[in-house]
């Protein structure tokens, strides 16, 4: 694709400008306790460390101090009845550090969820309950229409 | 004299027409700048859990929870967004409507990415995962746009199209497919490995023997293709004897009807009806 289509960098050249950047960043729970500054994100693995701290600079607006990126190996895994051994892709992993005035911890994206599952469970019973209270009362004479009785 | 004067009637009358065109252009531009202020609103209405987003009151830079999606969505069970932007929306957008949809698109992927790990992570549902697709298609109708654009640029400046040219090579095992060009920093003479490759040939025994039994697959699914074809041919013509040969014609090109008609093997069981 032309837009993808990049020359290669001779020393003296002006420096690569990518103006659809096509890579993505994903922020993570990091899984290591982290200081309060330290942001974790899952990267293109192709993003070197100043794609990093560009991306977040020019288009998060974010000030960034500092990046240290390492490649996380994807696990193996072994098929239970044939054998044959799967792996999982790479990934790379950015720690973000944030001035020290910034403070970031990973919000619970489900808080709310528990209360909402109560909610429609018992929305759930109340309307099943309902039913049966009609077959209840219909047992007589059955094929009766909902509306025909109080 | 009267040639003279017919040369100063037409600057007259190119002068007019100039004055007029430039003022048509001006107004058009920002006829164009308005129309494009609306569509912008209005898309954004598309985008407006993006646009209550970025609205921020204080310290609009410095925020992390660009990341995520808007916080009434977190324990919803399905998000309703719009559609993706179809190519005919982009192609009346200006380079510059282009450039910042990108980013817009750019940060709502990564957004959506974000949730969906954090999702997977909590073993719970993400909602609406299309919205990952729409997206998805989004991002790249824009990108055959500029594409488009290039590729027009490119051919009324220099007559070629500037796409990456390829070219159709064999290699170390013969076969055919497509290489695409790219710059190198050593020129051919100077590139030793390169040079080196080169010199791996496929004529071997070895080589032209896999050859054969390629090719001799690929001749199989082909043929294999074909038979069926007939075979589903021939089983319609015997179950249903008043079939419409012209559709099966059009449907089943690579196929002889004239002479499956003629085969025993289309007859029915039944005793055909002799006209007497």
């Amino acid at each position: 694709m032309s837009t993808r289509w990049y020359p290669v960098y001779q020393r003296g050249n002006p420096q690569l400008r990518i103006f659809l950047p096509n890579f993505w960043m994903k922020l993570i729970r990091p899984a290591e306790e982290q200081p309060k500054n330290v942001a974790t994100f899952s990267v293109s693995m192709q993003m070197s460390k100043y794609d990093v701290k560009n991306y977040l600079e020019k288009i998060y607006k974010l000030p960034v101090v500092d990046v240290r990126t390492r490649i996380e190996m994807g696990k193996t895994k072994r098929d239970q009845t044939l054998g044959y051994v799967t792996k999982e892709d790479d990934v790379k992993i950015a720690y973000v550090t944030l001035p020290r005035t910034e403070e970031f911890t990973f919000p619970d994206l489900f808080e709310k969820k528990e209360e909402q599952k109560k909610a429609e469970e018992k929305s759930m019973d109340d309307s099943k309950q309902g039913f049966k209270r009609f077959l209840d009362r219909n047992k007589k004479r059955p094929g009766t229409p909902g509306w025909y009785s109080i | 004299m009267s040639s003279v004067l017919k040369i100063l009637n037409v600057a007259k009358t190119v002068k007019t027409v100039c004055t007029s065109i430039s003022n048509k252009s001006l107004t058009n531009s920002l006829l164009n700048r308005i129309q494009c202020q609306q569509i912008q609103i209005s898309q954004n209405a598309f985008f407006f859990y993006l646009s209550t987003r970025s609205f921020h009151s204080s310290r609009p830079c410095l925020d992390l929870m660009q990341f995520f999606d808007d916080p009434k969505n977190w324990s919803e069970n399905e998000v309703k967004v719009g559609r993706a932007w179809k190519l005919e929306e982009l192609r009346i957008k200006s380079n510059k409507d282009l450039h910042q949809l990108w980013y817009v698109l750019l940060k709502e992927r990564n957004m959506l990415l974000t949730m969906e790990h954090e999702c997977n992570e909590k073993m719970e549902l993400f909602p609406s995962p299309e919205r990952l697709d729409k997206v998805k298609i989004s991002m790249e109708n824009l990108e055959t746009v500029v594409r488009e654009r290039n590729k027009a640029y490119h051919l009324l400046e220099t007559g070629e199209t500037g796409e990456r040219p390829s070219r159709v090579v064999y290699n170390a095992l013969g076969l055919r497919h497509l290489y695409k060009s790219c710059e190198h920093v050593l020129p051919p003479h100077m590139n030793v490995k390169w040079i080196k490759s080169r010199n791996i040939g496929f004529g071997g025994r070895a080589v032209r023997k896999f050859l054969l039994l390629y090719r001799e697959k690929l001749y199989n699914v082909k043929r294999k293709a074909k038979n069926r074809s007939r075979n589903e041919v021939m089983m319609m013509l015997r179950r249903n004897p008043n079939i419409d040969i012209q559709i099966i014609r059009s449907k089943y090109p690579d196929v002889d009807v004239d002479k499956l008609l003629r085969d025993d093997k289309t007859r029915g069981h039944f005793v055909p009806k002799v006209d007497i």
